[in-house]
């Protein structure tokens, strides 16, 4: 299929980016890697008048130690973000995501920014971001700004990115040695969006859980957490895991699909959150 | 198949995954088949109604180079005749695969010809290739018995060579004599210049292959994803012609079979709108969702035609829907789920274990109920 037409411009810069949205108004839209974007042109599901493409802004591809955080420029790719040996060592849930969303030509085309800037709840790396209660740094018209995963990601495929502004950088707190991750994906294929996935990133103590941050892939409009099995787990002891994994469709609302009811997305939920969880606890 | 997958050893693994209560249950599932191939005699096609026409069409000739040209009126897309039917024509004719060229798919080149479906390209196009080089080989042979003044009985052909009987010094190659026959200068007296010859085979039966699969599937008990973890065939289609092609038409038809039992499926909404119309939405499983195959093979030759070959064709895609299932219901069997549509989706196989558990729940509780009546009606009796 082929999109509706469009023009298409070349950032040179991110000052550049937004001086073109300004001009280009609301019909204007951000290009990076393309692998989602794209693919709905061509179905007709978006169809905007403009294209404005970042991806030739290098300065945006990086990966900085900042102390107690990483710094990881929005234009960075996933290929990337999964080989980086920062990420690796600091923030393992984020590297071994990137290497498992799509296929490896989304990997390698596609970008962190890209993928949080597009907010689809079916997405891997926003249920990831929320879990980790990363920071998005936004530049528009009016300057810098930083916003919370949590805040974010507001409707379906909508974020909290005004129409003139640009997400440059995604920080991501550094995870300490006692710290345990997990991303579980429920798909048929390997290749396909998650049913439903739990990106759990738990904080041990004496053999127990302090606490538990649980991010849901596809059981919502939006990226959730699953914050009645969060609350059980605080202070939990490791054997009331299954339990407090039983809550974790609380507040969500899945889609009832050709794949999955909701009701069957509900019960993988609970599943998952338990094994995540588990998986979090040995890591 | 037994030996190939160590049946027993699966059982054991089975069994301890059972007593472990493992949410991961192994499955083992069987499936023997026997096909009914090279759909071809004319009489029975006409007895079922398609009219006639069973056979298939070869022309093979020599040229004046010593190279060989078939023209066959099977129409491979993909099933690799032009390798096949060019080792059957090399076979025949002493020659080497490379100098074979075989010409296909178009009436210009073809005139005659039939189908490629139903198992039948081998079994039928290809055998007539072979009894076409055959009429080749009858026809070379007089004429090198002509070439050195030999009497035909006498003549002996192997390797591309005819020689003298006891005398192998006394030989001419089959290219010699496709170029004497060219040439037409000095050929037995009455006979037609050139290397040509057509056959149309029409065999007195179809070919039967058969087989016996075992599909080894690890079952996720709490979420219902099926990963098939080994496959194991024995297949008989025959002789086989060329072993890499018939692997890959195994290959192929066991990803059809397994995609068939798991992954693919047309779904309409209520208002008859197909919903899986993209690649995406139809599930065509890649090579992660496929085990490595276990093959190996038997030979049985047919009796219906001279090569025995029998045809590969649906071989996989029949043998494995079955198997992939009976492995699903084998690993779910403590659960007491006895069916499961295809394709066997994660949510089809959860809500199957939690009908057949509830099923189970409510057995119990109408056993309980009849043993309770059963004591009072017992104790009723003892007063």
């Amino acid at each position: 299929m082929i999109p509706v037409a469009f023009d298409y411009e070349v950032a040179e810069s991110v000052d550049n980016a937004i001086e073109l949205l300004g001009q280009h108004g609301e019909d204007a839209k951000l290009i990076a890697g393309g692998h989602s974007l794209i693919p709905l042109m061509r179905l007709r599901l978006a169809a905007p008048t403009v294209l404005i493409d970042l991806d030739r802004l290098d300065d945006l591809r990086y990966v900085r130690d900042e102390g107690d955080h990483l710094a990881i420029g929005a234009l960075t790719r996933h290929r990337d973000v999964h080989n980086n040996e920062l990420i690796n060592e600091h923030c393992g849930i984020l590297s071994y995501t990137a290497g498992l969303l799509g296929d490896p030509s989304v990997q390698h085309r596609g970008t962190i920014g890209g993928t949080l800037a597009h907010g689809d709840p079916s997405g891997d790396m926003p249920s990831v971001i929320s879990a980790l209660e990363g920071e998005l740094v936004i530049k528009g018209p009016d300057g810098e700004r930083t916003v919370g995963a949590l805040d974010f990601f507001k409707e379906f495929l909508l974020t909290d990115l005004e129409p003139e502004e640009v997400l440059t950088e995604v920080r991501v707190p550094k995870l300490g040695s006692n710290t345990g991750w997990s991303y579980k994906k429920f798909s048929r294929r390997s290749q396909d969006w998650a049913i439903v996935g739990v990106a759990a990133v738990v904080e041990k103590s004496n053999g127990g859980i302090d606490s538990a941050r649980i991010g849901l892939t596809s059981m919502g409009s939006t990226p959730i957490r699953a914050s009645a099995t969060e609350e059980a787990l605080s202070g939990a002891s490791t054997d009331q895991v299954e339990e407090a994994a039983n809550s974790a469709d609380e507040g969500t609302s899945p889609a009832s699909d050709d794949a999955a009811s909701a009701e069957f997305r509900r019960h993988l939920a609970r599943v998952w959150t338990r094994r995540a969880v588990e998986e979090a606890l040995n890591r | 198949v037994l030996e190939l997958a160590d049946y027993e050893g699966l059982r054991e693994e089975q069994k301890r995954r059972r007593e472990n209560n493992d949410p991961v249950q192994l499955g083992i599932g069987f499936s023997t088949y026997t096909e009914i191939c090279g759909i071809a005699p004319s009489q029975v096609n006409a007895a079922v109604g398609l009219g006639g026409a069973g056979w298939e069409y070869a022309n093979v000739r020599m040229l004046m180079s010593g190279k060989v040209e078939v023209a066959t009126g099977t129409t491979p897309h993909g099933q690799g005749h032009e390798t096949s039917w060019s080792q059957i024509a090399a076979d025949a004719l002493g020659v080497s695969p490379d100098d074979v060229v075989v010409l296909h798919g178009d009436t210009a080149v073809v005139p005659l010809g039939r189908d490629t479906y139903g198992s039948r390209s081998l079994a039928v196009g290809g055998v007539a290739v072979h009894l076409a080089c055959e009429k080749i080989v009858d026809k070379a042979k007089k004429i090198a018995a002509h070439m050195l003044e030999a009497a035909e009985d006498d003549i002996e052909f192997e390797g591309g060579k005819f020689s003298v009987a006891g005398s192998p010094d006394q030989n001419v190659s089959i290219g010699d004599v496709a170029a004497a026959a060219f040439m037409g200068a000095d050929l037995p007296e009455g006979m037609e210049p050139g290397l040509t010859e057509n056959y149309v085979f029409d065999p007195p039966n179809f070919t039967f292959p058969f087989g016996a699969h075992i599909c080894v599937t690890e079952v996720d008990t709490e979420t219902g994803k099926v990963a098939v973890r080994d496959y194991f065939g024995v297949d008989d289609c025959g002789p086989v012609i060329n072993p890499i092609i018939v692997d890959g038409q195994l290959h192929g038809g066991l990803a059809q079979g397994i995609a068939s039992a798991i992954y693919e499926g047309a779904i309409y909404d209520e208002d008859g709108t197909l919903t899986t119309s993209s690649m995406v939405d139809y599930m065509i499983p890649g090579a992660p969702e496929l085990p490595n195959y276990t093959l190996e093979r038997t030979v049985t030759p047919s009796p219906t035609n001279p090569l025995g070959v029998k045809g590969v064709g649906e071989a996989g895609t029949i043998g494995s829907p079955q198997a992939v299932i009976n492995s699903i219901i084998d690993a779910l069997e403590p659960f007491g789920v006895k069916h499961i549509d295809m394709p066997a989706s994660p949510m089809r196989v959860w809500k199957a274990i939690q009908n057949a558990q509830g099923q189970q729940a409510g057995e119990r509780e109408a056993d309980a109920s009849l043993e309770s009546r059963g004591a009072d009606v017992q104790q009723g009796g003892d007063e």
